[in-house]
């Protein structure tokens, strides 16, 4: 029995990292047992914020750098993923989560379902309304699209209930949720999902 | 002129299983993790070490330094080699590699080959599975190469064709992302070089052969730190 897989996509500065941050104070709550993979592009940056964060032991966290194409590193050959999540699952039986972030990318960016059983894609308000209009495939693919940065809304000229609306009409119904990744705000929901969802408990 | 190009191909026999499997491994689709490595190309590039106008030289210049005599002997000893003596020869190419950043860069791409090959379905020796699950520094690329090629059903020239083929394709394709050659200027070069290729595969070494290389640019290269690289080496 391995551990499942879920990536974390979305474009640069939407609040991957923030995410995982927030998330893992969660998910050690519930007991559940967590690594993490970061894709950078040439650095161990996010992996090295997240080690900082000492929510995880420091080798729980791996970092894989995936040069110049982190959206190859996770859909068109996911291998150097693949053989991280591999050694992770190897050096700590019993583990159940692992969390594989996505370096940022645009719309376009998909994971592997060779790579992930499930997947998240981040994006924020400050990037615009009307980035769910675009319908890049992975604010239509993604198991679940999370608005993040709602606080900033009215600082951006946002109307963030409509933004929600039509984020949830172009994915035909498929999960949406609200966060402020920054204040701890949405993501118990986002964490309840997953654990209905994918980690059945 | 393309060397060979205008001649009838013939009309023989279907093609044989060695040569689908030949190029199904060689496919730049197949995923191994090979695209995010330059192997010090880039640097060089960078600094006008290395001409993109005129990377055929520069190709032919590392698959006769480096992978003729480093990787093809390093692929023939994971070809031949089973159990306990795959690992032996592989802590020998490990203690081969000069540069550290090199060392760990060709154990990365190796475990990427290694999870490639065991999520198709490829019987991967037991003894290199256990081994890499109890160290991070077993599977060597041109090691794991040779091994999964053989397991895969290759012969050994097929492998080594296979090899020469996707290191010159993978230096070209870096050059390419960079922007420092285009991708028609690329096919030309490997087209151009495959004469080379097919001299250099053409040729399994003895077997008491250790793996060695003369390419002191790019190892160099990979020695130096580099900011705001593309690739991870």
């Amino acid at each position: 029995m391995t551990a499942a897989r879920v990536g974390i996509g979305g474009p640069v500065g939407s609040g991957k990292t923030a995410l995982i941050e927030v998330m893992l104070g969660h998910l050690a709550r519930a007991g559940i047992q967590v690594a993490v993979i970061t894709n950078d592009l040439v650095t161990d940056e996010d992996a090295e914020r997240l080690r900082r964060g000492g929510r995880l032991p420091p080798e729980r966290i791996l970092a894989v750098q995936a040069g110049a194409c982190p959206h190859t590193v996770i859909r068109e050959d996911p291998t150097l993923n693949m053989a991280a999540a591999d050694r992770l699952d190897r050096q700590f039986p019993g583990l159940e989560l692992i969390l594989i972030e996505s370096g940022g990318d645009n719309l376009a960016s998909t994971f592997s379902p060779d790579l992930v059983d499930y997947w998240l894609f981040v994006i924020d308000v400050a990037g615009g309304d009307d980035i769910p209009r675009k319908k890049g495939p992975g604010i239509l693919q993604a198991s679940l699209l999370v608005i993040n940065k709602a606080d900033l809304a009215p600082h951006v000229g946002v109307d963030f209930p409509a933004m929600m609306a039509e984020a949830r009409a172009v994915r035909g119904g498929r999960a949406v949720l609200p966060a402020v990744c920054r204040r701890d705000e949405g993501i118990a929901e986002i964490v309840a999902l997953l654990r209905r969802e994918v980690l059945f408990r | 002129m393309i060397a060979g190009a205008g001649q009838p191909a013939g009309t023989g026999a279907a093609p044989d299983m060695r040569l689908l499997r030949a190029l199904h491994f060689a496919d730049s689709a197949f995923p191994s993790g090979g695209f995010a490595f330059s192997w010090g190309l880039e640097t060089l590039l960078a600094e006008g070490r290395a001409d993109g106008r005129n990377l055929r030289g520069w190709i032919a210049a590392e698959l006769r330094g480096r992978w003729h005599q480093f990787d093809r002997v390093a692929l023939a000893g994971g070809f031949w080699h089973s159990g306990v003596a795959l690992l032996a020869w592989d802590r020998i190419v490990d203690e081969s590699i000069a540069a550290e950043g090199a060392r760990l860069d060709s154990l990365r791409a190796g475990a990427a080959l290694l999870a490639s090959a065991r999520a198709i379905g490829l019987a991967v020796d037991p003894a290199f599975a256990e081994a890499s699950d109890d160290r991070a520094d077993a599977g060597h690329f041109p090691v794991v190469q040779g091994h999964v090629l053989a397991i895969a059903g290759l012969d050994l020239p097929a492998a080594l064709a296979v090899s020469a083929t996707t290191a010159a394709r993978g230096l070209s394709s870096a050059a390419v992302r960079l922007g420092r050659s285009g991708a028609i200027s690329m096919q030309k070069d490997l087209l151009a070089l495959m004469p080379l290729i097919a001299d250099l595969a053409a040729a399994p070494p003895d077997r008491d052969t250790l793996p060695g290389s003369f390419a002191p640019l790019s190892d160099i290269a990979l020695m130096r730190p580099a900011a705001g690289r593309l690739f991870v080496n």
